[in-house]
């Protein structure tokens, strides 16, 4: 949920980024104990796709403006 | 059964990212990179036709026919708004002012005490031209243009051209602007609220869903829930309201397509956020929308083919609407936010491969900006803007070269005791940066405080306007270069005194610097570094100075003068 709220909001996106890889790596580390890897993976992408794009958008306005 | 559930998620991250930031990023870098279109030249009018050039490394600016940069100076009538008010509730109810030609060509009907502005005339035309106006932003209301939906007035539309030749014949440019106030006249009557200053949408595309229409800020038209409510539907195409008000600018863009009296489309006056928050607003919203209809006025396609009638996310563009209009410059403002604010509300990214735009900003510091709004302080000891004057300027000069614009000033006033502080500020701020403006309003009845460049008259009781307000009239009829090829040039008027100098550069065989001195200046001229005729137009009165560069520095200068002031004359 907080990764496809960084799409729209880019400020949620490095929190994604954050909860996302530390609940990927928690459920891996569980060995099958802990489920919603799915999700844990699209919200992590999603939450990099999201700082992607903000650091872009960033970038493109202090180099163009 | 994982495999499937990671398609599944890939497939929402993908959708959701396509239409938020990562799609709308995409699509602007996408028209950031495509070459602009090309246009052929216009048919020759009594005016030059205007567009953007686009300097190397440098902020994009109002140009003419020969690539100088064009300064424009004028003011806004408001008599062609439908306003609400007592007994205009009714979509029926007939404007206040005829809106048909015919009835302003003989004579100037009676200003009407049910509207706040005096009906605009052929003489006002002249009135601006005499005060070295070299422009004119016509405010037009969307419920004249389409009242019944799908079903455009012809008339209006001939009484808009009507204005428009009234300019050219004095030598004014139009700046058509799809103006609105509080959304509509139509946002219905509430605690707080004065539908006589509302204006804009139809009642057919008003869609409140019920919201109450009620002030909650003081006395702030746009601070008000079925406003609100109203915007957010126009924002995300309810019903197709959006793709209407598109229609409406092709219907007007099919009318004024080979006519370089018209500069372009203001395509959004002061745009309300809505229920959505900046930045997200304006760069997934409203700058989306002016791409949509600068596609369907021009015919380019920079977003993505979408169907119409409902929600159109950022990466949509438009069809084309037949107008094929390469000419006519479009004028961008940012969201009614960044007015208060005078601070940036959105990341500045491109709108369109289209070359011809201008990012429009409202300047009321200390008018409309937080310090005013919120904290209710005296101009003249504000603790906002932290940058003053300037930081409105020099932001708005930031985000126009980021998205690719020339920088105007559409709208700056303010009440007449404040000239000396408010209206004098900005007006320096406008030389500093090469600027031009629009002044709100042209002309307003009433008393002491509305906010028009004439006065209320003496006795008081009529509701037409009075004489010329010595104070506008000294700050506003202004020398000012209208054309030059240096867009480096500085330049000061000193309305205490009448002086004026300007330093600029020239290489040899540059056309002319191009100088306008109203009536009431009258000091003397001299050039030096260059060839100069100073010429006096029969039509509007005044000097003109063109100057011809010999190539190096240059400068023009007009003397201290006694200032004349026609006021009622």
């Amino acid at each position: 949920m907080l990764g496809l709220l960084g799409l729209p909001f880019g400020v949620f996106a490095p929190f994604a980024v954050w909860t996302g890889a530390r609940s990927l790596r928690r459920i891996r580390a569980a060995r099958g104990a802990l489920s919603g890897e799915t999700s844990a993976l699209c919200g992590l992408v999603a939450g990099l796709l999201g700082l992607a794009t903000l650091i872009a958008g960033a970038a493109y306005w202090f180099l163009a403006s | 059964m994982r495999r499937a559930a990671l398609v599944a998620g890939g497939l929402v991250v993908l959708v959701v990212a396509a239409v938020t930031y990562p799609g709308a990023l995409a699509v602007s870098m996408i028209a950031r990179l495509v070459p602009p279109p090309l246009a052929s030249a216009g048919q020759p009018g009594l005016l030059p036709w205007l567009h953007v050039e686009h300097p190397r490394n440098g902020l994009p600016y109002i140009a003419d026919d020969r690539a100088r940069l064009v300064l424009l100076h004028g003011a806004t009538p408001a008599s062609l708004l439908d306003f609400g008010g007592p007994g205009r509730s009714s979509p029926d109810a007939p404007p206040v002012y005829s809106i048909d030609p015919a009835d302003y060509a003989a004579r100037c009907p009676e200003p009407s005490a049910a509207s706040r502005y005096p009906p605009l005339c052929q003489a006002d035309l002249s009135q601006m031209a005499a005060l070295g106006f070299n422009s004119l932003r016509l405010t037009l209301s969307w419920s004249l243009l389409e009242p019944v939906r799908g079903q455009f007035s012809q008339l209006y539309l001939d009484r808009v051209a009507q204005v428009v030749d009234w300019a050219r014949s004095v030598g004014i440019y139009v700046i058509i602007d799809m103006h609105q106030n509080a959304y509509s006249r139509f946002v219905g009557p509430g605690k707080g609220v004065d539908l006589a200053y509302n204006s804009g949408a139809p009642d057919w595309a008003t869609i409140t869903d019920g919201m109450p229409s009620q002030v909650f800020l003081d006395s702030q038209r746009e601070a008000n829930l079925a406003v609100f409510q109203a915007f957010t539907n126009f924002w995300y195409n309810r019903s197709g309201i959006q793709d209407e008000y598109i229609a409406t600018i092709a219907f007007l863009g099919k009318r004024f397509k080979d006519d370089s009296t018209v500069i372009g489309y203001s395509l959004f006056n002061e745009p309300q956020n809505g229920w959505n928050l900046p930045p997200g607003f304006e760069d997934l919203l409203l700058f989306p929308f002016y791409r949509r209809v600068i596609d369907a006025m021009t015919g380019i396609h920079d977003g993505l083919p979408c169907p119409t009638g409902n929600f159109l996310p950022a990466i949509c563009g438009y069809a084309d609407l037949g107008v094929h209009d390469l000419r006519h410059l479009f004028f961008l403002e940012p969201g009614l936010l960044r007015q208060i604010t005078d601070f940036p509300t959105h990341l500045g990214l491109p709108v369109s491969s289209y070359p011809n735009l201008v990012l429009d900003i409202h300047a009321y510091t200390h008018g409309y900006t937080i310090d005013k709004l919120i904290f209710n302080q005296d101009p003249a000891h504000a603790s906002y803007p932290w940058g003053g004057y300037d930081q409105t300027y020099s932001l708005a000069e930031r985000e126009a070269k980021a998205i690719r614009a020339a920088l105007f000033v559409s709208e700056f006033g303010n009440d007449p005791n404040l000239d000396s502080l408010l209206l004098a500020g900005q007006l320096l701020e406008q030389e500093k940066h090469n600027v031009g403006f629009a002044f709100w309003t042209w002309k307003e009845n009433g008393g002491s405080h509305s906010w028009g460049m004439f006065d209320a008259p003496k006795t008081g009781v009529s509701p037409m306007p009075g004489c010329l307000r010595p104070a506008r009239e000294r700050l506003l009829a202004r020398v000012y270069p209208r054309a030059t090829s240096d867009r480096a040039v500085t330049y000061h008027y000193d309305a205490d005194t009448g002086a004026f100098n300007l330093s600029a550069n020239g290489r040899a065989g540059d056309p002319p610097t191009v100088v306008s001195i109203p009536p009431e200046v009258r000091g003397t001229v001299d050039v030096a570094g260059a060839e100069a005729t100073v010429t006096q137009p029969g039509l509007v009165g005044g000097r003109v100075v063109s100057v011809t560069p010999a190539g190096g520095p240059f400068s023009i200068t007009v003397a201290p003068a006694q200032i004349a002031l026609t006021g009622c004359g």
